[in-house]
């Protein structure tokens, strides 16, 4: 069946819309519109039944959710990824048109376990911006950004814990513009950047989302998350 | 530095265009021998069509890198074929100068793919046809995302151009937003915008603002 | 120690506080009208469990970021209704079409039952010829019996605008469903 959705419809008496918002008593309706406030109401007594064949999601999504950690309220750890967030530092790290980044990976790899490279002065271009990664990963031995901005190559992107305190971090000078990614821990686990505010479906059928990053051009501050 | 800043120029250096046949190759040994074949049919349409193939380069190799079996990882990039093919029908209704600017047709398709609806993808376009259109679907996007309505949005969006904001600026629109209605605490969607509406065109920059306002969970 | 009967609220904290099998509480208490809401969204038992499944784990993992426990039910529908959309968007372009109608009865079932599945193939397929938003808004206010105060707080529309979205889509379902008695 179709349904006329283009403006043929009749308009509902008010009446009949308040009686069946809960505000009138179906009783006090004309007989005519007490038929149709029945006939809706049975459709949707049809449409609250269970589904002739539920399939409950328990089993899957706890299983799902036993690999992840706790989603533990991390006031402290949180504060101290802000602080690191705000805290003015130089780039470590640039990431040109994604295919250049084959060849470049292992030397860019080495420029990010240099010490002290904080410490470096360089900025982005006019077309460019720094992205900042942060995330906490207590137990991991090593968290690497794979995204379209490197040809999702593993290698390119290492973030740090150069306190060992479980918070990963690192940055990167970044093209404007989009960007997906996921962090990859202890080179296996696939996990979306709980910080990132933006997602999408990755498009492959299991329901995993990518992060999204817009990085905003020229003499921003951050990736706008 | 001297080493770090050396290589970055390397880096720069090696950063010059390349074509579609060199995206193809991008794929060489990253991609299963088993998907290669499909997934070098659907990026030979997408050429032929005169759509951009990097997006569908880069689906083959993120999935590749993730594992994806061959079948799915085919799925995934013939997705994204068809995206990109309904982006650029909203495009050609959208935006008079034809061709379009380079790079309308990917951003439509990434905000498609971020759930924004044709009808509101086609409104923004057609605001600023001429204009880079990513940061104002990634704005709407967002607004969508944190629940508001998606003609509410595109209205403070367009709103917020007709009063002279532009490009990254129009992504702040969905952050003071967001921070409206997290401030309000029991406050509506719709009171926040309300705020954010009387608060145009001066909202608070995010080159000035913390990064992240919100709690979130670890990630491991 | 919480249990079935234990508030949201405090089941919302004993998850945060590290007991992720807690979570498992508020799945069986929201997971039927989730599932629901999705099934009558979509259209389709299998992408309507992908898409609660989807949101519970999207629940979990924001969990921290629910500044309400108290109002957890809305949070939930909030993202299952997102997640909805998502899928209806990637829908869109895949051609796969909207509604399909759901499986009769068995034929071995009594003759009521197989009327009422009727019925139902009936009331899915004027449902899923109603836009996104018309159909979310009839689904929440008729079929989960939400106030439009709760309404607003799941779509983040204003209060008249899901009126008008209800009266308009009562307005389509009645015209369609004329057969229905």
């Amino acid at each position: 069946m179709i349904v006329d959705l283009g403006g043929g419809m009749t308009p509902i008496d008010p009446r009949l819309q308040e009686a069946l918002d809960g505000e009138r008593d179906p009783g006090e309706l004309p007989t005519d519109q007490r038929e149709a406030y029945a006939r809706l109401m049975n459709a949707a007594q049809l449409l609250a039944a269970p589904p002739a064949h539920p399939v409950s999601v328990a089993d899957r999504v706890m299983a799902e959710i036993r690999t992840m950690p706790p989603p533990v309220e991390l006031d402290s750890w949180w504060r101290r990824a802000t602080r690191w967030l705000t805290r003015p530092f130089a780039v470590t790290l640039r990431l040109r048109p994604a295919w250049t980044l084959g060849l470049a990976a292992a030397s860019l790899a080495a420029i990010l376990l240099l010490p002290g490279q904080r410490d470096s002065e360089i900025t982005p271009g006019a077309a460019e911006g720094i992205a900042q990664f942060v995330g906490q990963f207590p137990s991991a031995r090593s968290v690497e950004v794979v995204g379209s901005f490197n040809d999702w190559s593993r290698g390119s992107l290492h973030l740090r814990d150069e306190n060992h305190d479980g918070i990963w971090h690192g940055t990167a000078v970044l093209p404007a513009g989009q960007h997906e990614y996921m962090f990859v821990v202890d080179g296996e686990r696939w996990i979306a950047d709980p910080l990132a505010g933006r997602y999408v479906d990755d498009g492959f059928g299991a329901g995993r989302q990518n992060s999204v990053l817009i990085v905003r051009s020229a003499n921003m501050v951050d990736a706008s998350r | 530095m001297k080493l770090e800043r050396s290589l970055l120029l390397a880096c720069v250096a090696l950063s010059s265009p390349l074509s579609a046949q060199d995206g193809k190759s991008r794929l060489e040994g990253r991609v299963p021998e088993a998907a290669r074949p499909a997934i070098d049919s659907l990026i030979a349409v997408a050429a032929a069509e005169s759509l951009p193939t990097e997006p569908l380069v880069q689906k083959a190799l993120e999935g590749s890198a993730k594992g994806v079996p061959a079948d799915r990882l085919v799925n995934g990039v013939r997705r994204g074929l068809l995206q990109l093919r309904e982006a650029r029908t909203i495009v050609v209704r959208a935006v008079p100068s034809q061709p379009a600017p380079e790079g309308h047709v990917a951003a439509v398709s990434a905000a498609l793919a971020r759930g924004l609806s044709p009808a509101v993808v086609e409104r923004l376009l057609t605001v600023a046809p001429d204009e880079p259109p990513v940061p104002a679907l990634h704005a709407a996007a967002d607004l969508v995302a944190h629940g508001f309505d998606p003609d509410s949005a595109s209205d403070v969006l367009i709103e917020a151009h007709n009063k002279g904001l532009r490009g990254d600026r129009l992504l702040d629109v969905a952050q003071a937003a967001d921070h409206e209605l997290q401030r309000s605490g029991g406050g509506t969607h719709a009171d926040a915008l309300a705020r954010v509406r009387a608060m145009l065109p001066n909202l608070p920059a995010a080159s000035s603002a913390t990064p992240v306002t919100r709690r979130a969970p670890k990630g491991s | 120690m919480v249990n079935d009967s234990t508030p949201d609220g405090a089941v919302v904290a004993q998850v945060l506080g590290g007991d992720g099998e807690a979570f498992g509480i508020l799945i069986r208490r929201y997971e039927p009208g989730l599932l629901r809401f999705a099934t009558r969204m979509l259209g389709n038992p299998d992408a309507a469990a992908d898409a609660v499944a989807e949101s519970f784990v999207r629940a979990y993992r924001h969990l921290a970021q629910c500044r309400d426990p108290a109002r957890l039910r809305s949070w939930l529908y909030r993202i299952t209704g997102n997640r909805c959309r998502t899928h209806l968007a990637r829908r869109h372009t895949n051609d796969i079409p909207l509604s399909e109608a759901p499986p009769l009865a068995d034929p071995a079932d009594a003759w009521a039952v197989i009327e009422r599945g009727e019925q139902l193939a009936l009331v899915e397929r004027a449902l899923a010829a109603l836009s996104a938003e018309k159909r979310e808004a009839f689904v929440l206010k008729q079929v989960e019996g939400m106030s439009y105060e709760e309404m607003a707080q799941v779509t983040g529309a204003r209060i008249p605008t899901l009126k008008m979205r209800v009266h308009r889509a009562r307005e389509a379902l009645l015209a369609a469903l004329k057969e229905l008695v």
